[in-house]
């Protein structure tokens, strides 16, 4: 490891003192049911705190239960065993603490841009009778103005505000998306391969628009995706996942780790040599202590994120 | 050669038929009916000029104009100065349209709370728990079977012929709504629930609005079945109605009548077709 991860950690050490946890998992285990009796353990004993305005990274192989994560931290899935607490309250039901977004199905179909982008705070705020009330069209516009310079912000143009979802490409659906959870002003924002879909260029424009959203606003993430070298540009922390072994006692976390941070942008980044060495890095870490062959990781690499180590 | 080319086209997967030729070939059947059935009946009446089987033109042009301008035989006849449009409001055909119609929409009316019935056990757990089971197990009912029962609990009136309709359309229309709702993807509900909406919320703002376009369509795919199970009841019972009329004019063997009254059936559930699928167009852009 070099000088960067170490100044990194201390880095990362200086502000755990200072923000409180945001999203705690205690002692957590997740089992399904696979018949004839048997049961499949998919997380086992996973305690993990996530500090308020951390970027968490999460990476790992299929199966080895990054998704179940993120769907028990939304309050989709529960625990066979142990906690979870976010924004300190144990998550019993899927509620207004997370914005969420999925890879796909991520806005309705029947609302416009600007409809998806209001649906939120128009329920918070509103209810069914609200929108009786004098009040409702003054608030109603000051809403579709505040939405409106979401969608700017997020890199989309005005002409585009009253199409529907079927007649945007799937960036500007997954921008809708990012700016729909946002207006809401969520404590945690869960992303779930929310770029997986799209081609390389916007993917890195919308990475470079998520990452500038997250330093000027500070939500807590918690990013899953296939992808080391977006995991890698995009977290202030990451969290590579095993699939868990029958029998074994282990938890799932193979990797936890601190990432540099950096003004520059991420294609210069990418480019860097301080980068190289720790995509480096967290492939010997990840990927050599596995049990399964180079030749089968480098493959999945290959196939899931089209970013070969 | 030419010939060959052009049959070959209409073998085409790939063909593409310009606009007014799609717009001809969609009315060749019908021109193709008319002609074989003025044909058929020109012949029969040559051997028999009484002939009531297959009417002629002329008998139809009578038939046509006494169910729409005249009153039924079993109501009063109108004065001799009546004005056409008093004629048309008490006439046999708008007597027997709007009786059956009454009785149809009252059905589709009460139809409306089978969707939202269907809706609810495919949103909220405890429902479909409680009704789905059941629902599956009374979808296998024969509905004309339970005909006499009707007719003991609702006496010989309207109801039971509603109640018919009902009975035997809601099932497909619950199960059909179910299934939609069902299929909405879970991402859609999760994503609801995030942005602050109600159980309500997500049961009427989210899915039943995306997935309304399709019940429609489930409503336009049921209209036949619904008039079937009304055509049932009228015909078993009733004093009058569309279908009470067929019924009678088959005993004095009036196809004068009889023909033109399946052909205003067959248009009055077209039309209604044509304005839902309509709506649904204008409703749903995005669908």
């Amino acid at each position: 490891m070099g000088l960067a991860m170490r100044v990194l950690e201390t880095e990362a050490a200086v502000e755990a003192q200072a923000a409180p946890v945001e999203i705690a998992l205690r002692d957590v285990s997740v089992s399904y049911a696979v018949g004839n009796g048997k049961s499949k353990t998919v997380l086992s004993k996973l305690n993990l705190e996530i500090l308020a305005g951390e970027f968490v990274a999460v990476l790992g192989e299929t199966g080895c239960g990054k998704s179940t994560l993120l769907r028990m931290v939304l309050g989709q899935e529960f625990p066979t065993t142990g906690a979870i607490h976010v924004d300190g309250k144990q998550v019993t039901r899927i509620d207004a603490r997370c914005g969420y977004v999925p890879q796909k199905y991520s806005l309705f179909p029947d609302r416009t841009m600007i409809q998806n982008v209001m649906y939120g705070p128009e329920n918070a705020f509103c209810g069914w009778f609200g929108r009786l009330l004098p009040s409702y069209r003054k608030f109603r516009k000051r809403l579709r103005a505040e939405a409106e310079e979401q969608l700017l912000r997020m890199g989309l143009r005005a002409g585009d505000f009253n199409k529907y979802p079927h007649q945007l490409s799937g960036g500007m659906q997954q921008r809708v998306a990012i700016a729909q959870a946002l207006m809401m002003k969520p404590p945690v924002l869960l992303m779930d391969e929310a770029f997986s879909a799209l081609d390389p260029t916007t993917r890195a424009s919308l990475q470079e628009q998520l990452r500038a959203i997250w330093q000027e606003t500070r939500p807590t993430v918690l990013f899953v995706t296939h992808n080391t070298a977006e995991a890698l540009l995009l977290g202030s922390r990451l969290l590579v996942l095993k699939p868990h072994r029958e029998g074994s006692e282990e938890s799932n976390v193979l990797l936890d780790m601190p990432l540099p941070q950096s003004s520059d942008p991420i294609a210069v980044r990418e480019q860097s040599h301080e980068f190289l060495e720790l995509r480096e890095y967290v492939k010997r870490q990840a990927y050599g202590a596995s049990s399964r062959s180079k030749q089968d990781f480098t493959e999945q690499e290959t196939d899931e994120s089209g970013d070969s180590l | 050669m030419a010939s060959i080319a052009v049959v070959g086209q209409f073998a085409d997967i790939q063909g593409r038929p310009r606009k007014l030729w799609t717009q001809s070939l969609s009315w060749v059947l019908f021109l193709v009916g008319i002609f074989v059935y003025t044909q058929f009946s020109m012949v029969r009446h040559k051997e028999n000029p009484e002939d009531r089987v297959v009417p002629s033109v002329s008998q139809l042009y009578h038939g046509i104009k006494g169910a729409v301008l005249e009153p039924a035989e079993e109501d009063d006849p109108l004065d001799d100065n009546a004005t056409l449009a008093q004629r048309l409001m008490h006439s046999m055909l708008a007597k027997d349209t709007l009786s059956s119609g009454g009785r149809f929409f009252a059905a589709l009316l009460l139809l409306i709370p089978a969707i939202l019935l269907g809706l609810h056990m495919a949103v909220f757990p405890f429902a479909e728990a409680i009704f789905l089971r059941f629902t599956l197990f009374f979808d296998k009912i024969v509905a004309l079977s339970l005909l006499p029962i009707l007719f003991i609990a609702f006496g010989i009136g309207d109801w039971a012929k509603i109640m018919l309709m009902v009975i035997g359309v809601a099932p497909t229309l619950m199960l059909d709504t179910y299934n939609l709702a069902k299929a909405v993807p879970r991402e859609q509900v999760v994503k609801a629930f995030t942005l602050k909406s109600s159980n309500v919320d997500v049961a009427y703002r989210v899915v039943l609005k995306q997935i309304l376009p399709q019940i429609i369509n489930s409503v336009r795919l049921n209209l036949k079945p619904l008039a079937l199970f009304l055509f049932a009841g009228e015909m078993i019972v009733s004093s009058d109605g569309l279908a009470y009329r067929i019924g009678i004019m088959r005993r004095h063997m009036g196809m004068d009548i009889i023909i033109p009254y399946i052909l205003w059936v067959a248009v009055l559930l077209f039309g209604l077709d044509a304005l839902l699928k309509f709506a649904n167009r204008r409703l749903h852009p995005w669908a």
